[in-house]
């Protein structure tokens, strides 16, 4: 299927999501479906990114504003908490940074060579806002 | 008919299993796909889907690859609504003849499309949708220019912005007619629903869109998308831009109800109101309007937005 081209394509023809019946999706976490290989979830766009998000799980305190505005599906949240970062999907935007509301932020941006747990270490300390 | 999910807050909205994916080709910080996600995640029903050409569909969409966990259809530029409505047509038909598998479910039918494929290209399409009656749902991801084939201005784009067929230079300010006021044209359809929308006010799009699903008969949604490549600002920006477009009141948010009854749904605080400048300033398409010599549009920008909003309130006071 990776090998065939546009030209190949048939008119009308159909591409599935899912392997057999589908079912509940609405009702079916991603990690419990069954996506062929036709899904783009099935693909990677990390090779996109210069900059990638950091989460650091201390300061969060799971308000979803980052998942509901990352473009990218990439925010992976369960059970009402925010658990991390889908490094597939990540096209690193910068958006969640921007919207995280702690201080300090619970997502950083750093460049895509970074080390997690070196930068998790020295993780800056809450701003001091100047009146 | 099936029960409307329950979204209290966002923690709950948090929660929903998305039927759209990720590693589609759209920009780092497009706003189609944060629109499209709370559209979708606002139901748990089955989906029958469209896009007209454009950013949203030709990204998402790269053969042998989709992005969508529903039924999806893309056609033509022009077409997506018509689309949908005859799917939503057939479905009617097999209900009537109790020839549907599945008669218990309640599918929602909703057609995504740009601005150019909405307010130009699809327009007669859409009229004859919305004045046919069919009950469905379209969606305009409104980033007032023809995003996927280099930014060519489309009936929806401001004036002063620089757009590759209205570029701004030594001659001229850019884009010189006013944007096309469509949720109006399409309210005057006499249609049950049409609204103005906006990603970062996700309780009022969720709101809307619920409402929308479950009004009988055609429904019409603008929403504003910011557009990081052509309305030139940083991706990681993109709810900022959000923000400025609804704060200014350049993208005031509000419903009209049976083509008539207008409610605004959206009222910034008076100390809160941006000036229409900053939103401006935040953008490279209208870096020009801040030469001595143009800056007179920028005033002219905020008369306009002003006298819209008055007239916004004004429409809503008389319940017309
Ligand atoms: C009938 C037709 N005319 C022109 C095109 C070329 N075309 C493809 S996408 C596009 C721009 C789409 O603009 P818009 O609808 O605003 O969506 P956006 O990409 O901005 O999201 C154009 C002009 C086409 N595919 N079909
Ligand atoms: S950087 Fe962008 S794509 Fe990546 S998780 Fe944050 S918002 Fe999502
Ligand atoms: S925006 Fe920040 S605080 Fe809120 S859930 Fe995301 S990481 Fe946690
Ligand atoms: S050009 Fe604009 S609308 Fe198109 S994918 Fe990029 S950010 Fe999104
Ligand atoms: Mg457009």
């Amino acid at each position: 299927m990776a090998n065939t081209g546009w030209d190949e394509f048939e008119i009308g023809a159909m591409l599935r999501t899912f392997e057999g019946e589908a079912g509940d999706i609405a009702g079916t976490l991603q990690e419990d479906r069954k996506y062929t290989e036709n899904s783009s979830f099935s693909a990677s766009v990390a090779d996109w990114r210069i900059e990638k998000p950091i989460f650091a799980k201390d300061y969060c305190i799971d308000c979803q504003f980052c998942w509901i505005y990352c473009p990218d599906m990439s925010i992976i949240s369960r059970d009402k908490k925010m658990i991390g970062i889908d490094m597939d999907h990540c096209k690193g935007c910068g958006i969640c940074v921007e919207v995280c509301p702690t201080n300090p932020k619970s997502l950083l941006m750093f460049p895509e060579q970074a080390d997690e747990e070196a930068e998790l270490a020295q993780w800056p300390a809450k701003e001091t806002k100047e009146k | 008919m099936s029960e409307m999910k329950k979204i209290k807050n966002l923690k709950e909205f948090s929660t929903s299993a998305d039927r759209f994916e990720g590693a589609n080709l759209l920009c780092p910080g497009c706003a189609h796909s944060i629109i499209v996600r709370e559209v979708l995640n606002a139901t748990n029903d089955d989906l029958i889907l469209s896009a007209s050409t454009g950013c949203l569909e030709v990204c998402t969409a790269v053969y042998p690859y989709t992005s969508w966990d529903a039924s999806w259809i893309h056609i033509g530029f022009e077409n997506g609504s018509t689309a949908v409505a005859g799917a939503e047509a057939m479905y009617k038909a097999l209900k009537t003849k109790k020839r549907l598998k599945q008669p218990d479910r309640n599918p929602k039918f909703v057609s995504f499309a740009g601005d150019g494929a909405s307010y130009d290209i699809g327009f007669q399409w859409i009229s004859g949708c919305m004045e046919r009656g069919h009950n469905m749902m379209h969606v305009v991801l409104d980033n007032e220019v023809y995003a996927n084939t280099g930014g060519q201005r489309s009936s929806s784009t401001p004036i002063g912005s620089s757009a590759t067929t209205s570029p701004a230079g030594r001659v001229s300010y850019g884009e010189k007619k006013n944007k096309k006021d469509m949720v109006a044209i399409m309210a005057s359809h006499g249609i049950p629903y049409s609204a103005q929308v906006a990603p970062n006010k996700w309780k009022d799009m969720v709101k809307k869109i619920q409402h929308g699903m479950e009004v009988d008969g055609p429904v019409f949604i603008n929403a504003v998308s910011p557009c990081t490549t052509e309305w030139k600002f940083d991706p990681k920006d993109t709810m900022l831009l959000t923000d400025l477009s609804t704060d200014s009141l350049v993208f005031p948010l509000y419903e009209i109800i049976d083509g008539h009854e207008l409610n605004i749904t959206y009222r910034p605080k008076e100390k809160d109101i941006v000036p229409v400048e900053e939103y401006l300033a935040a953008q490279g398409r209208f870096k020009h309007l801040f030469k001595d010599q143009y800056k007179y549009l920028i005033k002219e920008w905020q008369e306009r937005v002003d006298a819209n909003w008055a007239y916004l309130n004004r429409r809503e006071e008389a319940r017309v």
